[in-house]
Parts: structure tokens; C-alpha cells; sequence
């Protein structure tokens, strides 16, 4: 997070740094994350501080957080969310994983497969830089500039800095920089740059980081007295809660019960759903009040927009969500299945 | 008000000599008074209320957090109690201590006795801050002991479930509910600050008090308005909450260091005033 220091690192090129990324293998680590997340959503006060209940998802979009996080190849992994006043962990030891919630003092247990630890294990990781940075790396195709662009020092450690630079101005998001520990090559931090102004949109990364395995223990969990306890059987490839999940910035969208579209390529994409009840919520219905109204031979529909999202909103219950511009959303609606 | 504290303008006359008689005076002057011993006994109350409350209302386990956890674990009381107390009871008693501090003696007519030896007015405002300190801290702890004692003979006491989801010994947690008080104190220290400044300001101890409670309210307003949280972090009680990092496993103190390098922040901005506006005021101000 610090980025006063421009630490001497022999040069590099970004075809290079991006292969050591992908072949980076630690055994263990563990630090600590902040993320902070500024999407510029509105701010709708009755909204905000659930803290614990029900809105999770504009709970992390919004503001900053802090996780502790600790990782032991191959399956091993622990997210402790630090809230204000309360805790929430996920845990999980290869075999079993845990999720527990100081506030409402509650544990859900997952017994896991034996043969599915290795895909489970990514789940919490999501929250940490990794996970985050690799979904950028997939996505890397001819739509993105990619280059080296200098050096900083993250949590401590001397990192190079890889930009990736959308081609198109379809989209919101200006730039996307990770910040690659310069021994071990995982990325330490992920900061999102929208395409006007100069504060990241989402910025996550390790404020402190050591590359030691953690104990065992770390990876634990035993249910205290007085935790009320939920076995639940493994839901296939399904995550005990989903949190961290939406921290990934490339669909900040709730699915709904209807499988999503997608429409359109790269930067570009946008994220059509149908059927889906947007009345009946007293702020948003008030937010849709003061939107733009646009439409076309696809229909009618108002547009939110903000600083990385857009949302168009059509009166017969389509959704369409991405990091675009509104005139792409528009373009777009067409082609969204009714 | 009281003939008691005529007697302390006597030791106090003598201060170059004795600098320790200064601090002992104040400290008299702090606890011998009937009104800081209701404050405390106001704070001595708050568990009493809420075990009480808890305990023969028959509250279940369905509070979120550590209030809570109090019907099964009395040693929760310790902590609920500081807790509720900071919002509202721990900066009413620092703001009437502080407030009536300096601005007390001016409208005693005791002042112009410190104020004719210039070289002891900045003793004096270091025996006033050290004498508010101690009664922050002593606030915090007759919550710990009434809540210990109220906790234990209320409810079932036994080993602490932290907020990680791990347990540790009623010893364990016993100490990190200490370590709770003392970091309340100080997060109570810049609000002191501000308190000794302006009663540096008047001479009549209740509009320093009021003062003091609307800086206080105004800047709890502004905590509460979202639109302006680029300032928050800046804000007096920004990380008054961040005692609860104590109850991690382990500690994350991140949050508390920054919450005490703001106090102390505030601290020294408001005590350089009170000193600068002490050294240089007129004897009959």
C-alpha cells in the first residue's frame, strides 16, 4: 500500500515477469490484506454498516477491510475477515472446512471429498491477491497492453509492477496493476484504476506478508462452547459463504436465479440477466426514479451509472451489468434474451 | 466550595520546592471531591444495570456480540459494560473533570494565586493533564471491578471464547479485558486534551463542560455522515472501537497503535494550546 519506495530490480519484460507468475509456487504464507473498494456506488446511508446480516455484497464493494490470511500448499487455507467488533473466518484443513461468525456466534462445518481438495482449496483464496490476479492473468488476450511498468515496495517486500491497459474505451476500467513480489512471484497486491480520476477503484494487497508455512494449528477449528453448529453436506463445488467471492472485479453482480448472459468480449463483456425483480426496494426504487431513462428497439429501461459500473435496468426485468460505458449497455440490450 | 479545598492553596504556594505536593494537591483535588466519586459510582452502576437487566429479564443468547455472550459467560459483562460505557458515559465524566479543571479554580479565585509564579503554570497544567489521565484510567477500571464482581455473582464464569472463534482461560481473558480498560483510557485522553483547553478558555466550569460535550457531539456527528468519510480517519473517536482487536486471536494491533497515535495527536495539539493560552494569560483572567 505504501508506494513511496522504488526499490533497483534488474529489468525485466513482461512476457517473463507473467511466466514466473504463473509457475509461482509458495508453500505456505500467510499476512495480512487490506482491501479497499471504491466503485463509486451511491451511498445510500440505510444501507451501509450491516454488519453480519444481510447485505454482505455492498458491504465488501464498499469501504475498506482487512483480512488475515494464511496459506499452506496444497489445500490448506484460513480467511479471518476483521470486522468492527466481530470476526468472520473461513477455514478450512484439506479435509473439513469451517466458516464462523462472531457476531451471530455461529459455525457452519463442511465435511470435503477427499478427492476434491485440490479445486476446493482456491475457494477462501479468492480474498487474497493470488486469486484475484490470476483471473486477471486468465483473461489477458489481444484486448489488453501489458507491459512493465517500474518497480514498488509491498508490505515490505521489492515487487515489479505488470499494467495491463485495455485497448477498447468500451469499458470503465483504465488499468489494472499487480504488484509482483520480486523472490517469490506472487503477486502482492491488485489495484484497479478506473478511467477517470485518480483514486483505485479497488485496491487489494498485503499489508504484511511472510512466506513461512503456518502451523498446522492455524488451520483448525474447533467449535467453542456455547457455537451453535450446522453440518451441512458438501454442496458440490459449492462455497460455504460467499463474500470474498464478490470481491472479484470483474462481475460485481448478485446471479439470480436465471443463468446469466454474456455479451460481448474482453474488457467489453456485459452480464445480462433476466426476470429480475428491481421494485419493492424503497432506496433503489428511489435510485431508479432519478436515473437516466433510455431506449430503443429493444425497449425501455433506465441507466445507473457510476464511477466503474454501469447498469441498465429495462422495464420487462432485464438486467444488464458491466464494467462498461452506458452506451455499450445500450448496444447491448438488444442482444440480451428476454 | 468546600473548606478542604481552601486548605490545598496552602501546599501549593510552595511548589517550587515540593513539585511532588503540586501533583499530590490535584490529585486531591480530582478524587477528594464528592462528584468525582459520583461519576465513578454512575460508571460502578452501568454493569450492575446490565447484568441485572440481563440476568432477571431473562435475556436470552440472542444479542449480537458481546453483550450477547454475558447470560453464559459472565466475564462478557467485564467487556459489554466498557463497551456501552464509551459512547456516552466515559466522555460525560472526561468532559466534566477536564472541563472544570482549570476553569474550576478561576471561578474558586484560586487561580490568581498558581498564576502570580510564572515559572509553575506549566507545572501546573502537566499535574492537571497527569491528575485527568488518572482519573480516565481510574473510570475504566471501576467498570473492569464492578463488572468482574457483578459478573461473577451473577452469571457462570469460565473461559473466554475470542472473536476468532478460539477459547482461552478466564486468566487470559481477565488480562485482555484489563488491557481493554487501560487502551479505553487512553482513547479518552484526546478528548481530556480538548477538555483542558477549553477550560483553559473561561472561567465558569459549565460552559467549559458544555463546550466540550458539543465539540464532542459535533464530532460524533460528523463520524456519522457518510458522505464526508475522507476526514473520518482524522476524527477523534475514529478507532475508539479498535479495543476490540484485543479480543483477536492474536491481538491485531494495528489498529489500536493508530488509534493511539491519534490520541496522543490530539493530545498535544490541545495541550500546546492550553499551555500556550495558560503561560501568556493576564493574572485576573
Amino acid at each position: 500500500m505504501v508506494a513511496d519506495a522504488t526499490p533497483n530490480l534488474p529489468d525485466i519484460t513482461a512476457q517473463e515477469l507473467l511466466a514466473k507468475v504463473q509457475t509461482a509456487k509458495v508453500d505456505g504464507l500467510s499476512g495480512t490484506v487490506r482491501s479497499s473498494a471504491d466503485l463509486g456506488l451511491p451511498v445510500i446511508p440505510g444501507l451501509q454498516g450491516g454488519e453480519g446480516g444481510g447485505n454482505q455484497i455492498t458491504d465488501l464493494l464498499s469501504g475498506e477491510h482487512t483480512a488475515r490470511v494464511a496459506f499452506a500448499a496444497p489445500d490448506k487455507a484460513r480467511v479471518s475477515v476483521l470486522d468492527q467488533m466481530a470476526e468472520r473466518v473461513w477455514t478450512t484443513d484439506g479435509k473439513t472446512a469451517w466458516a464462523y461468525s462472531s457476531s451471530d456466534r455461529e459455525a457452519v462445518k463442511l465435511t470435503l471429498p477427499a478427492h476434491q481438495s485440490q479445486p476446493e482449496a482456491a475457494k477462501p483464496e479468492s480474498y487474497d491477491p493470488q486469486a484475484v490476479a490470476k483471473q486477471f492473468l486468465d483473461a489477458i488476450d489481444p484486448t489488453t497492453k501489458v507491459e512493465v511498468s517500474g518497480t514498488e515496495e509491498v508490505a515490505g517486500r521489492d515487487a515489479y509492477k505488470l499494467r495491463l491497459v485495455p485497448k477498447t474505451d468500451q469499458t470503465t476500467v483504465g488499468s489494472v496493476t499487480l504488484a509482483v513480489d520480486s523472490k517469490t512471484w506472487v503477486p502482492l497486491e491488485v489495484t484497479v484504476m478506473p478511467r477517470t480520476g485518480n483514486d483505485p477503484a479497488i485496491q487489494v494487497g498485503f499489508s504484511s506478508v511472510s512466506f513461512g508455512v503456518p502451523a498446522a494449528s492455524t488451520f483448525a477449528f474447533t467449535p467453542p462452547k456455547g457455537v451453535k453448529v450446522t453440518e451441512e453436506k458438501v454442496p458440490a463445488r459449492k462455497t460455504p459463504a460467499q463474500p470474498p467471492k464478490t470481491l472479484k472485479p470483474e462481475k460485481p453482480v448478485k446471479p439470480s436465479g436465471d443463468r446469466p448472459t454474456l455479451i460481448g468480449e474482453g474488457w467489453a463483456t456485459v452480464v445480462a440477466l433476466k426476470g429480475v425483480k428491481a421494485t419493492g426496494n424503497g432506496p433503489l426504487d428511489q435510485l431508479l426514479a432519478n436515473a437516466r431513462t433510455v431506449q430503443g428497439s429493444w425497449g425501455k429501461g433506465k441507466i445507473i451509472t457510476s464511477k466503474m459500473v454501469s447498469a441498465l435496468i429495462t422495464d420487462d426485468g432485464r438486467v444488464l451489468v458491466g464494467l462498461v460505458t452506458p452506451d455499450t449497455l445500450v448496444a447491448a440490450a438488444p442482444k440480451a434474451p428476454r | 466550595m468546600s473548606p478542604s479545598e481552601a486548605v490545598t492553596v496552602g501546599p501549593r504556594l510552595r511548589t517550587k520546592r515540593y513539585p511532588l505536593a503540586l501533583f499530590r494537591s490535584e490529585l486531591h483535588l480530582v478524587f477528594g471531591r464528592a462528584r468525582s466519586w459520583a461519576l465513578l459510582g454512575v460508571l460502578a452502576a452501568v454493569p450492575i444495570l446490565i447484568g441485572s437487566a440481563i440476568r432477571f429479564a431473562g435475556g436470552g443468547g440472542d444479542a449480537e456480540g458481546f453483550l450477547g455472550q454475558v447470560a453464559g459467560n459472565g466475564f462478557f459483562l467485564i467487556v459489554a459494560s466498557l463497551a456501552l460505557s464509551l459512547p456516552f458515559f466515559l466522555p460525560t465524566a472526561v468532559t466534566v473533570m477536564s472541563g472544570e479543571s482549570l476553569a474550576g479554580e478561576a471561578s474558586l479565585g484560586t487561580f490568581r494565586n498558581l498564576l502570580t509564579a510564572p515559572a509553575g503554570r506549566s507545572r501546573l497544567l502537566a499535574a492537571k493533564m497527569v491528575s485527568l489521565a488518572l482519573f480516565c484510567l481510574a473510570a475504566t477500571m471501576t467498570i473492569w471491578i464492578s463488572g468482574l464482581i457483578v459478573g461473577f455473582v451473577l452469571f457462570p464464569v469460565g473461559d473466554v471464547l475470542l472473536l476468532s472463534g478460539t477459547t482461552v482461560s478466564l486468566g487470559d481473558g481477565l488480562l485482555r479485558a484489563l488491557g481493554i480498560a487501560v487502551l479505553i483510557a487512553a482513547s479518552l485522553l484526546g478528548l481530556a486534551g480538548i477538555g483542558l483547553f477549553v477550560s483553559s478558555l473561561t472561567s465558569t466550569p459549565l460552559a467549559a463542560m458544555a463546550a466540550t460535550f458539543g465539540t464532542f457531539v459535533v464530532l460524533g456527528i460528523l463520524s456519522a455522515i457518510p458522505q464526508i468519510d475522507v476526514i473520518h480517519p482524522w476524527l477523534l473517536m475514529y478507532g475508539w472501537l479498535s479495543f476490540a482487536d484485543l479480543m483477536r486471536d492474536p491481538p491485531y494491533w494495528d489498529a489500536i497503535g493508530r488509534n493511539l497515535l491519534l490520541q496522543a495527536g490530539y493530545l498535544a495539539v490541545f495541550y500546546a494550546a492550553a499551555w500556550a493560552r495558560i503561560t501568556s494569560r493576564d493574572i485576573n483572567g
